[in-house]
Parts: C-alpha cells; structure tokens; sequence
C-alpha cells in the first residue's frame, strides 16, 4: 500500500465514488487493493463508433500519488479487448497526454475514466495505431516507462 | 479490497453539507487543496495565484514545475506563504460546526441570528478535529470518541461564540500522552496509534515517535554512536534549508547536512538523497504554517515515510516470490507470461528455419535477397 497522502486521497476518492457514483458510462469494477483499480467504460450515445462495446480500464497508483500520475491501461485478456483507437495499442497502453506529461495531482481517477471515455467518444474510424505491431513485441510492461510522442490532438 | 469496507466510512471528514445549501458547499469546497483535496494546511500561493498545501505543491514542483491548475510555469522561488488563507481555513473550520447547525432545514428560520448555543456534540468535534490538526500528522486519523472532556467542551464552546482564534492553539491533549490502543489495549502515545494498527498491533517498544527533543536526540546518538554533533537546533529560529544540488553532492555533504538535523546517516548515496529530499519538504513546508509540527514529530515522520517505503519495496518483490513458490502461482504466471513465451519461441523458430532454408539455398541455387 501506498504512503501516507496517497493512502489518504485513495481513500477519498473511493469514499466519493461510494456516495456519489460514477458518471454515466463508467463503472467501479473492482478495486482488488486499495492501490489498483478497475474501471468498466462504456460510449453512450447514437453516434458513437464503440455501441455496445465495453472496456475494462484498470488504474496503478504508485506511492507517490497523487503528485506521480497512475498507471493506466486498457485490460487485453480473455474477457476483455482493448477498443480498437489509433492512439491505443493492441496490449493496451494508450498514448494520451495527460498520462504522462501532461499528468496533474488536481486529476483524479474518475476524471481519467472520463478523458478515455471521451477520447474514445470523439473517434470516427477503427484503427490500431501506426506501428502498433513494432511497440507491442518491443513495450515494457508499464507504459509510464515508454517515451510517447503526443502529436495528434484531434481525438 | 472490499469496496464496503469499514475503514471508507470512518473517514474522519467532517459533516459534508446538505445538497440543497450550494453556498455553503462552494465555500467549503474552496478550502480543500486541489492536490490532497484537505482542507489547506500551511497555505501557500505561487506566481500564477493558485494555492495549495506547502508539502502539497512543494512535492508536485519537485516533478513537474508547473501549476497542477493552471499549467503555467511555476517555481519553487514563487511559493509565499498566504497567512490570509490559513487564517480563513481556521476560522472556517471553528466555525463550521456552527455553519451546519444553522444549515438544518429545522433551524433555517433562525439562520440570520447567531445561535443561541450551538449543541455541545458538534461543537467539540469541531474542537477535537482542531486538536487533531495541530497534532502530527500521523494522528490525523484517530477516532475522535477516545477522548472528549468537559473543559474541553467550554472552550469549544468559547471559541465558536466569540470568533477568536489566536488563543487556542494550546492543544489539551498532546501526541506524546498516552492512550490505549482499541484493539489490544496495549498503552502507548496517541501519534503512534493509527501505525500501531496498520502494523497488525506488535507489543509497543520503547519508539523514537513523539519522544521529547531530549530523548529524541540521545536515541540517535545511541543507534549512532556518537554521529551527532550538532547543537540542539530546536531553539534556534528556523530557516529554510536550502536545496543541495543532488547530481554534484557528494554523499559525505548529504550526511552532513542529515547529521546537522540530527538525522540518521546510514545507507548509499540515492537513500541518502531520498532522506535529505524528504526531510528538506518536511522542514520547509512547516515553516509554512503557523501550527508547526516539533522537530521531533517531524523526525518521526520522516522516520514512517522512509519505513513505509521499505514495507512497500519488500511487499512487491515477496508477492512475485511468494506467487512462484505454489503450484497455482506458477500456473498463473505461466498464463500471463504464456503469449510472451510462445512469441518468442514462434520467432526463434521462424528465424532457425529462414537460415536453414537460407543455408539450403546457397548450398543450392542463389537466393533472393528482400
């Protein structure tokens, strides 16, 4: 378990989550310890490409949470695929700036469920990433230690 | 982990206010750290006019030098300590109780008077919260029921009415008295309970947590025979210590400044660098509040984090270890490590085949080259 600030804001958050819920579209799977989390995550709506489809999102925190960002990662096991998006490989990892540069302590986990669901909302086509393959054989199992290039801001 | 767990109830929060009092629940929330999402403790402002907990920011700068609201460039240099703040979440936080009463729909007719006595239970919360603030933080989550008396009471009472809040920061109950521990009755200070706990409750040692600076420094000097010899900095005014740069220290000037904080000199160069880090946050971050912690708590602190952190290390490698040593456990890994193992063979095995053929081809007729 995490230390002290990050135990205490875990706990908070799973607290709120308690009371208030989850938006629309994402549930609280499981949270197998206090420190990883997993996340049912939906699109709602017509005109989504993804009716239908759920994914499992399971968040790491690491000791130093909330100033360190979570590990975040779409599940790829028997029961669930990752969504098929070009900015998320096909073992998972996504590539989404706030996972890792761009990562703030103000964030929470509920406000990244909702950065995918609507990263995944605004996507038209289908696609695994370019060089999906190439990243998959060569990925370190945790994605914070990949180097992301983020250069497309339109999904 | 069970999402029902009895340790998310207890949270020691305070009363959230009723949904239909928006006001009220703006205002509140307006006191919470965006980071650690407490209310304020040591305020702070940096340049973009954001502000937060000193540890809190201090600690978020130290990886990212930038607003955690805003994203604009921020340094440690712009950090001002915001006395306005503090004070305001003080006076909020004596007043709350107070606030909530009033909130009731049964009381809303008299919301515009001040009451005419706020109930006894709520106020001496309010005091024992206030009481548990100003403790160590690793008091802060401590069963409020353990103790309440009646002068405590009064003055809760005392505070609410006249608004005052330079007086009080006598706290009744210190983290160095003792209490029992609610599950094996065994007695030890207060501070150290909620650890107690976590730590399964082993019988209590004689523990470095919340002893006097006296004892606190004799203690070391025994682990360490004879290491210290610095003055008893706890007189002397406090100030700020200043960053070494941790890519040219050596470690002897780590140990150095460690030893002139009377703090433990053990371990290699980064373990020396994660304490003087840790500890130079705790330091500087306390002179940012006006209830600052003793030296002794915060050594105690430090002390936890740097075990913490162990127990955090070693649970990670026995898991993998301990998941290897049963038949299941293997049998799991086999299963998440399968397609790794299964790729690679597949490649092996196409690459041997490709050099035989290769192999065959040149024995042969002339290959192509791709």
């Amino acid at each position: 378990m995490a230390t002290g600030l990050a135990t205490k804001r875990l706990m908070k958050e799973l607290a709120e989550i308690k009371t208030k819920g989850t938006p629309p579209g994402i549930v609280l799977l499981n949270a197998v310890a206090l420190d990883q989390w997993v996340f049912l995550i939906s699109v709602l709506g017509d005109e989504t490409i993804y009716a239908g489809e759920t994914f499992a999102l399971r968040l790491k925190f690491p000791n130093r949470y909330p100033i360190d960002s979570p590990e975040v990662t779409f599940l790829a096991d028997a029961e669930y695929i990752p969504p098929l998006h070009p900015h998320v490989y096909s073992n998972g990892h996504i590539c989404a700036s706030i996972l890792g540069a761009e990562w703030s302590p103000v964030l929470n986990a509920v406000a990244v469920c909702i950065t995918m669901q609507s990263m995944l909302a605004s996507n038209k086509k289908k696609e695994r990433p370019e060089g999906n393959d190439r990243y998959v054989r060569s990925a370190p199992s945790n994605p914070k230690l990949t180097r992301w290039q983020y250069d497309d801001d339109t999904v | 982990m069970d999402l029902n767990h009895p340790m998310l109830l207890a949270s020691d929060d305070p009363p959230p206010f009723p949904p239909n009092q928006t006001q009220l629940r703006r205002l509140d929330r307006a006191l919470y750290c965006q980071i650690c999402k407490e209310p304020f403790q040591g305020p702070v402002s940096i340049a973009c006019g954001h502000s937060f907990c000193s540890q809190c920011i201090r600690s978020s700068l130290e990886s990212l030098k930038k607003c955690p609201v805003c994203n604009e460039t921020a340094g440690e240099g712009s950090i001002r300590r915001n006395r306005a703040l503090e004070e305001i979440v003080d006076s909020w936080e004596d007043a709350r109780a107070v606030m909530i009463n009033l909130s009731q729909p049964q009381a809303s007719s008299s919301r515009k008077r001040p009451p005419p006595q706020p109930t006894t239970s709520s106020a001496s919360n309010d005091k024992v919260k206030r009481l548990r603030r100003d403790e160590a933080g690793s008091s802060r989550s401590q069963s409020p029921a353990k103790r309440s008396s009646g002068a405590d009471e009064d003055e809760a009472i005392d505070i609410s009415s006249s608004g005052g809040v330079e007086d009080e920061d006598e706290p009744v109950l210190t983290e160095n008295d003792e209490g029992e521990c609610p599950i094996c009755s065994a007695r030890l200070a207060i501070a150290a309970i909620p650890l107690h706990i976590e730590r399964g409750c082993p019988p209590p040692k004689k523990q470095v947590n919340g002893s006097g600076s006296g004892n606190q420094k004799a203690d070391w000097k025994k682990v360490f025979g004879g290491v210290s010899t610095a003055k008893n900095k706890d007189k002397e005014p406090m100030k700020r210590i200043t960053k070494p740069n941790y890519h040219l220290a050596t470690p002897a000037e780590l140990k150095a400044i460690l030893s002139a904080h009377s703090l433990p000199i053990t371990g290699d160069k980064p373990a020396l660098e994660a304490r003087v880090q840790e500890w130079i946050l705790l330091y500087n971050s306390n002179l940012d509040t006006s209830h600052p912690k003793s030296l002794p708590a915060l050594r105690a602190r430090l002390n936890e984090i740097e075990a913490s952190r162990k127990r955090d290390k070693e649970k990670g490698k026995d898991a993998l270890g301990e998941q290897l040593t049963t038949k299941e456990g293997v049998a799991k890994y086999v299963k998440e490590r399968g397609g790794e193992f299964e790729r690679l063979r597949k490649e092996v095995l196409a690459r041997d085949s490709q050099a035989l053929a290769r192999a065959k081809g040149q024995a042969g007729k002339p290959i192509e080259i791709e």
